[in-house]
This record gives C-alpha cells, structure tokens and sequence, in this order.
C-alpha cells in the first residue's frame, strides 16, 4: 500500500516536502499501525501517539484531508494513496507533530473545572439522574483536538475564538448542576470574539471521533446567555 | 449586563432580521413569479399602498442591520491588521448604510 506523508524539520528544511512510503497491509489495519510501519523503515519519521486504542487522544492527523484519529482509523476505508499531514493550522514543531499550545490555552481560558462557592461538603455533591443525563455527550470529550483544527474561525482566530473543543467543556461546565459559577462563565465568554466567532460550519461536529457535538453545545451557551441576558 | 456587547446582540440581531427577511423574501419570490407587475407603473402602483410600503421600509431597515452583521463578521474573521480592517468596516458600513437609505428614499418617493 502507498501512503505519502508530510515531513518537515524547521531546524534543517527550508520547506516542507511530501514522502512516499510503501507498507504491507495486515488484516484490520489501523492507519496509527501504518504510520508505525514507516517509523521502523525510516526512524527519523515524528508523530505523536500513545494508547492507540481511541482513548488518549494523542495520535490525531490530518489523513485524505480529514481530522482522524489514526489509532481507530482502519486503513481500509481510506483511499490510496493516503496522504497524511498535521492537523490543519497548527505551528508543525516536526512531521506531523503539531504545537497545540493555543489549543491548551483556549482549553485553560474556559477554567475547565468545577467552581463552588458554597462550602465544600464532607461528602460528595449529588446528582439527580436527570442531572448526571446533562452531561452526557459533553465529558467524553478526549481533547484531540480534531474539532478545533478543523474549524475555520479557529485557523483564522486561533488566539481569540475558544474553538469547539473548549466551548463544549465551557458548555459541560455550565450544565453541571454542582457547578455556581454561571453568571461569571457567561461573563468570560461575552464579546464578538471568544463564543462568537463560530458560525456553525460544523466541521467539528463531522469529524469528532467521538460523536460529540460542539455545534451544539456553542447553541446552548448562547441559548442560555439569551434566557439569563434579556 | 456587559454581557449584553458586540457579541450576543450582534448575533441575536442577525438572526431575528433573518426571520423577517427570509418571510420577505419568499414573499417577493412569490409576488414576482405568480402575479408580476405588468409595467413601471404597476410596480410603483403596487409598492404605494401603505402595508406594503410599509412592509417593503421594515425589510431595507433590516437588511441594513442584518448585512452590517454579516460584513463585520467577515472583515473580523479575516482581516486582521488594525487600519486595515478600521479602513475597511468604515467602507463596509458606508457602502451598507449608503445603499440602505437610497433604497428607502426610493421606496418612500415611489409614486408620490
């Protein structure tokens, strides 16, 4: 099987350049298995990878032009030759290694934890069943960052738009009913820029590997800024 | 109540002006498929009744709005040097509000 994949040093090229590889395919193959397969004929290939079973959410490339996740992504259903490249609008620190440190930060904007301003009690906060069902769809979020790189208003302000990825944990953070902290999350978010920027392409939502829909959740929010706002 | 900037109400404003303008629209799309004006004084005889001349106002005030939005979100989405994108919203905004009040004028004198 032919793959062609991106391959770029800043320190020693001047450009980046595509390679061709040839691999030998195996029953059930995953794309993450392939880009072993080119690591051990050339080890000076990068990518990141780590539990390579959907989960860690380290291995996320850009395969056919489309954000995968290359450790659940079977060889199989891409077409050949697969051209492999970074996420889309990221620094490339090496290959198809990406800097992702404005992902973090929007990620961190968002305070992406529980606020309580009550006491804490002895024991745990609890949740009505139909409470917990709020959250469903919002914490499986791995932080690939598939969603984020694949949104348009995020290549453009990746400095000022949160991005999908971090408005859909804004969102799991303001459904949660032990969180007291709405009024000051919707305050953070005010202005064109941080929630405003997303125009609802839903790139996010057809490339999340996990199902999750940003798309929704950034409706929410407004949605909720509209109730507490007028 | 800061809450109420550039962000929500910008994008609130978009959306309700859409409502009006998207109905609007297909009104016209109607009008001008099923039962066209035969000549210019048909069209002036039509837009001089007061609903919809009325009605026709509403939907040029609006779209005035409505691509006030959609042109500051573009310039904002890609335009990123400061002067540039000033230079820019300022021809935008002139160009929109421009064309929104020659359309009104000529909607208000039509006939009269």
């Amino acid at each position: 099987m032919n793959i062609r994949v991106y391959r770029y040093n800043p320190d020693t090229d001047s450009r980046p350049r595509m390679q061709d590889y040839v691999v030998s395919t195996a029953q059930g193959m995953m794309l993450r298995d392939a880009l072993l397969a080119i690591k051990a004929q050339d080890e000076s290939f990068s990518f990141r990878h780590s539990c390579g079973e959907g989960v860690c959410g380290s291995d996320a490339v850009n395969a056919n032009g489309r954000n995968v996740l290359a450790c659940i992504t079977p060889i199989s259903e891409l077409r050949t030759p697969i051209i492999v490249r970074p996420l889309p609008g990221r620094p490339v620190i090496r290959d198809l290694v990406v800097d992702l440190t404005q992902f973090y930060e929007q990620y961190r904007a968002v305070k992406p934890y529980l606020i309580r301003h009550d006491p804490l009690p002895e024991q745990e906060i609890p949740q009505t069943p139909a409470e917990r069902d709020q959250l469903d769809g919002l914490y499986e979020c791995i932080l690939c960052a598939c969603c984020s790189t694949a949104c348009p208003s995020f290549w453009w302000n990746p400095d000022k738009f949160h991005g999908p990825a971090a408005l859909l944990q804004a969102w799991r953070f303001l459904a949660d009913s032990r969180d007291q902290a709405t009024e000051a999350r919707l305050n953070a978010l005010e202005g064109p820029y941080k929630l405003f920027r997303c125009h609802s392409i839903m790139n996010c939502v057809e490339v999340c590997p996990k199902d999750l829909n940003p798309t929704r959740a950034i409706g929410q929010i407004k949605a909720l800024m509209l109730e507490q706002g007028l | 109540m800061s809450r109420h900037a550039s962000g929500l109400m910008a994008w609130l404003m978009q959306r309700a002006t859409a409502v009006y303008l998207a109905l609007a629209a297909l009104y016209l799309l109607w009008f001008v498929s099923v039962d066209p004006p035969a000549d210019h004084a048909a069209l002036v005889a039509w837009i001089s009744q007061p609903l919809v001349r009325l009605g026709v106002l509403l939907a040029v005030s609006l779209l005035v709005a409505h691509s006030w939005v959609g042109v500051r979100n573009v310039l904002m989405d890609y335009i990123h040097p400061l002067w540039l994108r000033l230079a820019l919203l300022l021809l935008g905004g002139g160009l929109v509000l421009a064309s929104g009040l020659w359309l009104m004028w000529v909607v208000m004198v039509a006939g009269v």
